[in-house]
């Protein structure tokens, strides 16, 4: 690893200054980015440690408002009575319970993807400014089937898909104070000129997630579908949620993890489920509709049929 | 003395049967009787050495900081073939800290001009800390020229110029077997490269003393890392002293000396302080060996009620770079079955991959799973139960040799496992899982291996002047136990509470010891242990006779006492003991032949229940029966872990695990735990493990043969006959991942 300077703050507004310098990191819980590090795939002159900020941590849960401090590490989220069910099951099987202990809610939504030949620091592919995706001819079995761009990366994150199910927005330190947006529009398909799986910058400061009234009240289910019982990242996990009216889905929401650059949604699949009753026919429809555009590449054509059906276990739980 | 006399041997090593000359004292005493009334062998016994490896006292290899010492970090390749043109280490010497910077140019004898795989050793950074090593490593700049290469097995199977045919057996005529079938299964299989991921890296630290060496390695087999870094380095065997306190595994991978040995040893001696190489995890899966990956074709001929005609088996096993031996993948169709013909051929292929090592039933685990899932593709063809399918082709007499065996109780292992497993339960087709979704289904397979060890192996007891005793022997323990073994054998024989039993092993300046390889551990060295056992105790009988006034021949020991025939005279060894001042009880004792005409194998049957998901290809391994015959069992409790540790590894080797190669880069995508899925503690089924009480007796003095492999060869097969029995989807490819059983199931 190279060597790097450190310096630990106790406000965000010194973070925020701090983080204004050249080669500059923030490191929360420091499971992702010190393994960039030690591959050396990042090589930043700075660490700064917000560990010390302690605005940024912790849970605030109202009837109408879920918010989550940003250095919350998923363990104590995972823990909290008032953290949302479909929070605690995406984060069941999260990693191992060790990282679950380290890793903070923050850090999980802006972890760099686990392309084989990303975190390879022999591979100079596309996302890493090489001339191309080394995993369309290579070995894919864990890559996207949706999806145009060049890289075909798919994102890692448990707890995203769970939270944009319920509409979560994200909390950013601003000049001004503070801003918000929906979490979904953090995460963009990389293109020639951002090689990047997010909008973050690496100057910016998340301060929290907030999930609200609303959403809170849906039904809500997360699926996880790994090789081995645990410790390993989704192949495949789906996110949904709705709210039930005598019987019938309204604000359907499903969203895949793991199947494409960004955490996946398919606009016409929820469509078929608003308005209806949930049953078996129904559900399948849904998952035929969800995986209709699917593409995959040589490796993963099993992905697709892993998809079809989480994502109509999901809609069918959403009944109970 | 007892007189010292050549004999030769017989010992079936990894598969393959080795005769050797071996020197041996004495003479034999016969295996303790069924009946024998044992207070420490036959019983659980916690490990003796338990609470230093869980509380973190146990000193490992890795864990050893001599004062001054330095660290080794090797810069290797990140080509698959290429030529090295140029080391430019200046970069990487002007860093704070690093000493060293040697390559072929500095050390001809460590490094090669051509690197044949991505790891080969091109160059070596040796620094004051690791993390100054590790860094300086990557300041090293190296001009490649890139060769032509092939990662991909099939590939290089077509090949010629990469293909050896290794061994060929054959019996009979398997053409005319063919011709006799009614029915003939003909299939392929193909198995992914398995690393071991000892949780100990693999490493070593050297020190020299004048022109002795002493090198602390992780290691199964101390003396030939002995003999190997000694030839190496030029140096004689007494000025080579190894040592392996503790390790953490090695399952074959561990069973020589590796180049960080003479790395270490060379660079040591140039730079005159202590050098510690030891591998980080990235290394252990590129360059410390692995399972073979095989493609195999098996042909099995059999009349319509199932006996079979022939059978025929072809096996390719890519080697890597290794070309010197290749596994036996198809030992198990030559020996386990009575069939009159028989043809197989083993071929060795080179890839440009990290060269391949024993692993724990070499050859065995891969050929058992072609074999034994083709016999049930033929019970399946002729709607026979395939337990009743294998009880038919039942061998009573080695095929290969025409002998008896020592002990052969197969027949009890399938009976007893089915009973365990509730095979009644089993349906042709499967059964029904709480959805619709859901499959189960059962599988039986079979395992056959040797593990009856032989001589060399010697042992010395020193009888201390307050009771206690030290056996002496150059023995390590790889983690399975052993010492806890030999400690209660030797108890046994001293009459002497566990407790008071120490060993002194894990060095090369004991008498000769046996590798903790090819299950024959405690086979080999054990009866050594309990002859030197025997020794003392005729000597200390000698002592309690002329203080109890008795002949020696008249009194016997039990529960620390010597006891007389007649008139019931009775003296407490502990008394004994204080009588003597100052003085060693010195006992001896050697391994001795194994017998002629019998054949030493072990046998056992594992059954596997699994529920398959049809939508998702998911497979979960419900349970796992395993019950073997292996004779005696010294410790049950070590014997069962022993069990599970195998099933648990071959488990992974079913379903998850599997070396990921870029063929077009030729780098290993998964070389850490995180992508390479060894099976977690929740994917470990429901184990039930269980042995045949009969003893062996013609085996050695012990009664026993060893357990280290036998219990991960079945396990693949029987999950994969389960998987076929639950859903329909025969899987010829390991691992049986849901990608595979969907496309299965769509066939
Ligand atoms: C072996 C392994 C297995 C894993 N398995 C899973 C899994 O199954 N599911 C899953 O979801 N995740 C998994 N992870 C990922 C893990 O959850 C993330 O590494 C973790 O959540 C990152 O949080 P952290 O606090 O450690 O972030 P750090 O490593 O400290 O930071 C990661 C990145 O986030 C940035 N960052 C952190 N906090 C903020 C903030 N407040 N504002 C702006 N930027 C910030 C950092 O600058 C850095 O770029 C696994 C990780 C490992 C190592
Ligand atoms: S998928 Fe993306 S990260 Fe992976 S090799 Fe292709 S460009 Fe690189």
């Amino acid at each position: 690893m190279k060597s790097f300077s450190y310096a630990k703050v106790a406000t965000a507004e010194e973070a925020a200054g701090l983080l204004k310098q050249r080669n500059t990191r923030l490191i929360a819980g420091g499971t992702d980015l010190l393994g960039l590090m030690k591959e050396r795939l990042i090589e930043p002159d700075r660490l700064v440690d917000v560990n010390g900020i302690a605005q940024l941590r912790g849970i605030t849960a109202t009837k109408e408002n879920f918010r989550v401090g940003a250095l919350t590490t998923l363990a104590e989220l995972a823990a909290h009575q008032a953290t949302p069910l479909i929070i605690k099951e995406a984060l069941a099987d999260a990693a191992t319970p060790q990282l679950r202990n380290m890793a903070t809610v923050g850090g999980n939504l802006v972890q760099r993807n686990r392309c084989w030949y990303f975190r390879s620091a022999e591979h100079r592919c596309w996302l890493k400014g090489g001339p191309r995706c080394l995993a369309v001819d290579g070995d894919n079995r864990y890559h996207a089937i949706y999806g145009e761009g060049e890289c075909r990366q798919v994102t890692p994150s448990d707890l995203a898909p769970a939270l944009i199910a319920l509409d979560a927005t994200v909390v950013m330190r601003t000049d001004e104070g503070e801003d918000s947006l929906p979490l979904a529009q953090l995460y963009v398909a990389p293109t020639a000129r951002h090689r990047r799986e997010h909008a973050v910058g690496d100057d910016d400061l998340i301060l929290a997630v907030r999930i609200g009234g609303d959403a809170l009240r849906r039904h809500a289910t997360y699926l996880k579908f790994m090789e081995r019982a645990t410790w390993q990242f989704a192949v495949v996990s789906v996110a949904a949620s709705a709210r039930l009216v005598e019987g019938r889905a309204q604000d359907v929401r499903i969203v895949a993890g793991a199947v494409a650059n960004i955490p996946w949604r398919v606009k016409a699949a929820e469509d078929l489920l608003a308005g209806e009753k949930i049953d078996d026919a129904r559900a399948l429809a849904v998952a035929e509709r969800f995986v209709r555009d699917a593409r995959p590449l040589r490796d993963n054509a099993y992905k697709v049929a892993v998809l079809r059906e989480l994502v109509r276990r999901a809609v069918l739980r959403l009944k109970d | 003395m007892p007189s010292a006399r050549v004999v030769k041997n017989r010992t079936e090593f990894e598969g393959k049967i080795y005769e050797e000359l071996a020197l041996v004292q004495g003479a034999d005493i016969p295996a303790w009787s069924a009946d024998a009334e044992l207070r420490h062998v036959g019983r659980s016994r916690l490990r003796v050495d338990g609470p230093q490896r869980v509380s973190g006292r146990a000193r490992y290899t890795t864990d050893l900081m001599l004062p001054g010492m330095l660290h080794a970090r090797v810069v290797r390749s990140p080509h698959p073939h290429a030529r090295v043109i140029r080391v430019d280490a200046k970069r990487a010497l002007a860093l704070a800290g690093v000493r060293s910077v040697v390559d072929r140019t500095s050390a001809p004898e460590l490094f090669d001009e051509e690197v044949h795989y991505v790891g080969a050793p091109v160059a070596v950074v040796v620094g004051e800390t690791e993390e100054i090593a590790a860094d300086a490593a990557h300041l090293v700049e190296i001009e490649y020229e890139s060769l032509p290469f092939v990662v991909d097995l099939e590939e290089a199977i077509a090949d010629r110029t990469r293909v050896q045919r290794k061994e060929s057996y054959s019996r009979g005529d398997a053409r005319r077997g063919f011709r006799e079938a009614d029915i003939v299964v003909d299939a392929r299989y193909t198995t992914s490269t398995q690393l071991h991921n000892c949780l100990e890296p693999h490493g070593a630290v050297a020190q020299w003393d004048g022109e002795r060496l002493t090198l602390w390695e992780s290691t199964q087999a101390m003396f030939d890392v002995r003999k190997g870094v000694a030839k190496a380095i030029r140096a004689r065997l007494d000025d080579v002293r190894v040592i392996c306190d503790y390790m953490g595994g090695g399952f074959g991978s561990k069973l020589g000396h590796g180049h960080y040995s003479e790395i270490a040893a060379v660079l040591a001696k140039r730079l005159g302080r202590p050098i510690r190489c030891v591998m980080d995890r990235r290394e252990e899966n590129l360059v410390t060996g692995n399972r073979s990956a095989t493609v195999q074709r098996v042909r099995v001929g059999a009349t319509k009620d199932g006996k079979l005609t022939a059978l025929e088996h072809v096996a390719w096993s890519g080697t890597g770079t290794e070309d010197g031996w290749v596994a036996s993948t198809t030992g198990p169709s030559n020996g386990l079955y009575e069939v009159a013909n028989v043809r197989s051929e083993q071929f060795l292929v080179l890839t440009n991959t990290g060269p391949f090592s024993a692993f724990r039933a070499p050859g065995y685990v891969e050929g058992t799973f072609a074999l034994e899932s083709a016999m049930d593709e033929l019970a399946d063809k002729l709607a026979l139960d395939p337990l009743a399918l294998r009880r038919k082709n039942y061998a009573k007499l080695d095929p290969q040799s025409g002998k008896h065996y020592s002990l052969k109780r197969l027949d009890q292992c399938y009976s007893r496992g089915a009973e365990l497993a509730g095979w009644s339960r089993r349906k042709a087709g499967g059964t029904a899982g709480r959805h619709a979704y859901l499959r189960r289904g059962m599988g039986v397979s079979t395992q056959v291996w040797g593990g009856g060890g032989g001589p060399p192996a010697y042992a010395t007891i020193h009888l201390n002047a307050d009771g206690t005793a030290i056996v002496r022997a150059g023995l390590q323990d790889i983690g399975s136990g052993t010492k806890t073994a030999i400690a209660q054998i030797a108890a046994e024989e001293l009459s002497l509470p566990l407790e008071r039993v120490r060993l002194s092993i894990g060095e090369t300046d004991a008498p000769y010891g046996p590798a903790s390889g090819g299950s024959m551990t405690t086979a080999s060295l054990g009866p050594a242990v309990r002859l030197a056992a025997v020794d003392v105790r005729r000597q200390l009988l000698e002592v309690a006779a002329g203080l109890m006034e008795v002949r020696a021949s008249e009194i016997h020991l039990t529960d620390g006492h010597a006891v007389a025939g007649r008139g019931g005279k009775k003296l407490a060894l502990d008394e004994v003991f204080s009588k003597l001042q100052n003085y060693t009880v010195i006992g001896r004792g050697s391994r001795h032949p194994n017998p002629e005409d019998v054949r030493l194998r072990s046998f056992g049957a594992h059954f596997a229940e699994v529920e398959v998901d049809i939508r998702t290809g998911a497979v979960r391994v419900l349970k796992i029966v395993a019950v073997h015959q292996i004779g005696r069992i010294v410790n049950p409790l070590n014997a069962k872990s022993q069990v599970e540790g195998g099933v648990t590894q071959a488990l992974g080797y079913a379903v998850s695990e599997g070396r990921v190669l870029d063929r077009l880069s030729g780098h290993v995508m998964n070389a850490n735990l995180e992508d390479y899925k060894i099976p977690t503690v929740k994917d470990v089924p429901d184990i039930v493990v269980e042995f045949v009480p009969d003893l062996d007796r013609r085996a050695n003095n012990l009664g026993g043969i060893g357990l280290g492999e036998p219990p991960i060869i079945p396990t693949a097969a029987a999950i994969a006959n389960a998987v076929a029995n639950a859903c329909g989807a025969r899987v010829r490819t390991l691992p049986i991942t849901p990608a595979r059983v969907l496309e299965a199931l769509r066939r």
